[in-house]
C-alpha cells in the first residue's frame, strides 16, 4: 500500500529552543550540586579542588535556568499563577514549587559556605569593605551550611525527578514516552556539568591532577550514557519494550535521524577514549565535547520530538527553526551565565571555600583574597 | 434534532424560525419539566463517505472563531490511497479537536486553565492560561497549538458560543456534503447516536485509550494514527539529494497541497 498526504496541516514545535537551555541548565545545575556535596557539606578534603568549582557551576547555570524557562511561557506575566492554581495532577505545577526551593537552597548553600571568606574580605581596609560586610551579613559563623547543603540536594534530586518525569509521561511523543528519559536526562546532566568543570578548571585553575580527576569522572559518566543509550536501542530493536521500539520506529526511516544517531555516538565515544588515553591534557576538548554532547541530547529530544507529527506524515520544521528568534533563546541564556561567571569569579572568595566545621564557629581562619 | 447543515435546512421549513434556533438545546427543554435536567453530552460522528475536501469546515472555522494564521482548530487532510491490484483514491479525513473522555491535556495543565465541561467539550480559559504549552505536547492529535495573538493555548471548543445559543458548530453548520454531524450523545434519539447505532464506527489513535467523542463512518484503519506515507511538506533537513545531485525542490511552508 503507498499513501500520498497530499493536505496537511504543518505544526510548528511550541517548545522553543529556550524550553531547550532550561533543561540543559537545570540538569547541569543539580548535578553539579550533587557533585559539590561531598567537598563542602560532607567534609571530604580530596574532593575539595572538584567541589569547589562544581558549586559554581551549581549556582550559575540554576540561576540562569528558571529564567530561560520563564522565557519559554507565552505568558510570562502570569507565573504566579503556578502557585495560586497548582493542579497536583501536573509534573509542570510540582516543577514549579521545586525549582525555586532548589535554587533558593543551592544559593543558601553557596553563601553559607562562602561566608567566611566573605567576612573576611569585609573586614580587611580596602574600597569595598562595606560590600562584603553586607554579603557575610555581618558573621562568619556557617555551622548550618551542611544541612543547608543536604537539602540542596534534596532538591537536587527533586528537580532531576521531575523534569525527567515531565517529559516521560508525554504520551502522545513516542520518543519521550521511554522510561529511560529521566535516566538519560540525568546521566547526560553528569556528563555536561563535569565537561563545564574541566573547561572553568582549564580557564581558572589549570592544575593537572584535578584535570584528571574530572576526566575520570566523566569518563565514568560518559560510560553509563553509553550503557543507557544501547541499552535503549537493545530494547527497541529487541522488542521487549513496546514504548522503545515505539519511539526507533518513530524516527528510524529518516536519514537526518540516523545521522543524529551517529553523531551522538561519536560525540558520547570520543571524549571517552580521550578522557580515559590521556586524561591530564585533554580538558579543554573532552570538556568541550561534553557540554556539546548533553546539549545535543536535549535539542535531540526536545526540537527532535516535536519535528515528529502525532498524525500526520514525514517531519516537521522544528528539528532546526530559522530565523534569529530561536537562537536568540541560546545566545541570550549562555550571555546571562557568563555576566554570572564573571560576577561569581569577582565577588566570591570561591577558591577558599570549604566545608564548616561542626558548631557554630567558622569553619576555618579566614585568609585575604 | 437535526445535527447537520442539511437537516437544518429542512428543518427550517417545518417549523419557525425561533424553534429551529433553540434545536439545539430541545432536549434540554423537554426535560425540564422532569427534576434530573438533561444534560447533553456532546459529540460529532463524521461519515467520511460523504466529505469531499473542499475545506468549507476549515474556513467556516477560522472565520468564526478568528483562527489566526498558520493554525488550524480544524481542517481536512486529504490522502491518495493505493492499495495492492487497485485504483489510486483520493480520501478526505476532518481532524479537529476530539473532545475526549478522558483528555490527556488536561491533567498536564499546571494551572488548571484547560478542562472539561459537563457537557463533554474541553476547552481553555485563556484568561488563565499561563501558555506552557505542556497540554499542546500532551495532545494526541495535534489539536492544540499557541495562538500567537493571545499566546495562550487554542483548540476547537465544538463552538461553544454556538451550541450555547441554539446554535450547530460553524464546520458543521458550513459542511457541503453533510459528512459532519452533531449531537447530543446522551440523546438516544439524536441523530448522532443513531448513526452510532446503525454504523459501523471507529476513532483516532485508539490506542492512546482517551475515549474520543469524534466518530468516523469509513476510516481506514491505516489512517487512524500516525500515517506511515509520502508527506505533503519536506522540510529541507529531510529532503535526500537526488541520483543526479540535485536536492529534491522542497514545499512551501504551510498547508499545501
Amino acid at each position: 500500500m503507498q499513501i500520498h498526504e497530499l493536505v496537511g496541516a504543518v505544526h510548528e514545535a511550541a517548545w522553543l529552543p529556550w524550553a531547550v537551555q532550561y533543561f540543559f541548565l537545570i540538569a547541569l545545575s543539580a548535578t553539579a550540586l550533587l557533585m559539590a556535596l561531598p567537598g563542602l557539606a560532607l567534609g571530604r578534603v580530596a574532593a575539595l579542588p572538584r567541589a569547589r568549582l562544581a558549586l559554581m557551576v551549581a549556582v550559575t547555570t540554576g540561576i540562569t535556568a528558571p529564567i530561560a524557562l520563564l522565557a519559554d511561557l507565552h505568558q510570562p506575566g502570569r507565573f504566579w499563577e503556578f502557585f495560586l492554581y497548582t493542579n497536583s495532577s501536573s509534573w509542570m505545577a510540582w516543577g514549579a514549587w521545586f525549582v525555586p526551593s532548589y535554587v533558593g537552597l543551592t544559593v543558601a548553600f553557596a553563601w553559607a559556605v562562602h561566608r567566611p571568606g566573605l567576612y573576611a574580605l569585609g573586614q580587611e581596609d580596602w574600597r569595598f569593605n562595606w560590600l562584603f560586610r553586607w554579603l557575610s551579613l555581618g558573621g562568619a559563623s556557617n555551622g548550618f551550611a551542611r544541612p543547608l547543603g543536604i537539602a540542596a540536594g534534596a532538591a537536587a534530586l527533586l528537580v532531576l525527578i521531575y523534569t525527567g518525569a515531565e517529559v516521560y509521561v508525554v504520551r502522545a511523543r513516542p520518543l519521550w514516552n521511554t522510561p529511560f528519559l529521566p535516566l538519560q536526562f540525568a546521566a547526560t546532566g553528569f556528563v555536561g556539568a563535569l565537561g563545564l568543570m574541566l573547561v572553568l578548571e582549564r580557564v581558572l585553575c589549570r592544575e593537572p591532577a584535578l584535570e584528571a580527576r574530572l576526566n575520570r569522572a566523566l569518563a565514568a559518566a560518559l560510560g553509563v550514557v553509553a550503557v543507557l543509550g544501547a541499552a535503549w536501542f537493545a530494547l527497541a530493536l529487541s522488542g521487549l519494550s513496546p514504548r522503545h521500539s515505539e519511539a526507533l520506529a518513530s524516527v528510524a526511516g529518516f536519514p537526518v535521524w540516523q545521522k543524529i544517531a551517529l553523531w551522538g555516538a561519536v560525540s558520547v565515544a570520543v571524549p571517552f577514549v580521550l578522557a580515559l588515553v590521556s586524561p591530564s591534557r585533554t580538558g579543554w576538548v573532552t570538556g568541550l565535547i561534553a557540554i556539546h554532547a548533553a546539549w545535543m541530547f536535549r535539542w535531540t529530544v526536545f526540537m527532535g520530538g516535536q519535528a515528529v507529527p502525532k498524525v500526520g506524515s514525514g517531519l516537521y520544521d522544528a528539528l532546526l527553526p530559522a530565523g534569529l528568534d530561536g537562537l536568540m533563546g541560546v545566545i541570550g541564556t549562555f550571555g546571562l551565565w557568563l555576566f554570572l561567571l564573571i560576577a561569581y569569579t569577582t565577588f566570591i572568595p570561591w577558591t577558599e571555600a570549604s566545608a564548616p566545621a561542626d558548631g557554630a564557629a567558622p569553619a576555618r581562619p579566614a585568609t585575604s583574597h | 434534532m437535526d445535527t447537520n447543515r442539511r437537516g437544518f435546512l429542512g428543518a427550517m421549513g417545518r417549523v419557525t424560525i425561533g424553534a429551529a434556533a433553540s434545536m439545539a438545546g430541545a432536549g434540554q427543554s423537554a426535560q425540564a419539566a422532569t427534576d434530573q435536567p438533561h444534560i447533553p453530552h456532546w459529540g460529532m460522528v463524521v461519515d467520511l463517505r460523504k466529505c469531499i475536501g473542499c475545506q468549507a469546515c476549515t474556513v467556516a472555522c477560522i472565520m468564526e472563531n478568528d483562527v489566526p494564521e498558520d493554525s488550524f482548530r480544524t481542517h481536512v487532510s486529504v490522502y491518495e490511497v493505493l492499495k495492492e491490484g487497485g485504483d489510486p483514491a483520493m480520501v478526505m479525513l476532518p481532524r479537529l479537536c476530539n473532545h475526549c473522555d478522558d483528555p490527556p491535556c488536561v491533567p498536564v495543565c499546571p494551572v488548571e486553565a484547560t478542562f472539561k465541561l459537563e457537557t463533554g467539550e474541553v476547552v481553555v480559559d485563556n484568561t488563565k492560561c499561563v501558555g506552557c504549552a505542556y497540554c499542546v505536547q500532551a495532545c494526541p492529535y495535534d489539536a492544540r497549538f499557541i495562538n500567537h495573538e493571545t499566546q495562550t493555548a487554542d483548540k476547537c471548543t465544538f463552538c461553544f458560543h454556538r451550541t450555547s445559543a441554539g446554535l450547530l458548530p460553524a464546520c458543521v453548520e458550513t459542511c457541503v456534503g453533510g459528512a459532519r454531524n452533531f449531537g447530543d450523545l446522551n440523546d438516544p434519539e439524536s441523530e448522532v447516536s443513531r448513526m452510532l447505532r446503525e454504523n459501523e464506527v471507529s476513532v483516532l489513535r485508539p490506542e492512546m485509550h482517551t475515549n474520543p467523542n469524534v466518530y468516523y463512518i469509513g476510516l481506514d484503519a491505516v489512517l487512524d494514527g500516525r500515517v506511515a506515507g509520502e508527506a505533503a511538506y519536506r522540510p529541507p533537513l529531510t529532503v535526500e539529494p537526488e541520483p543526479h545531485g540535485l536536492a529534491a525542490e522542497p514545499q512551501p511552508h504551510g498547508e499545501d497541497a
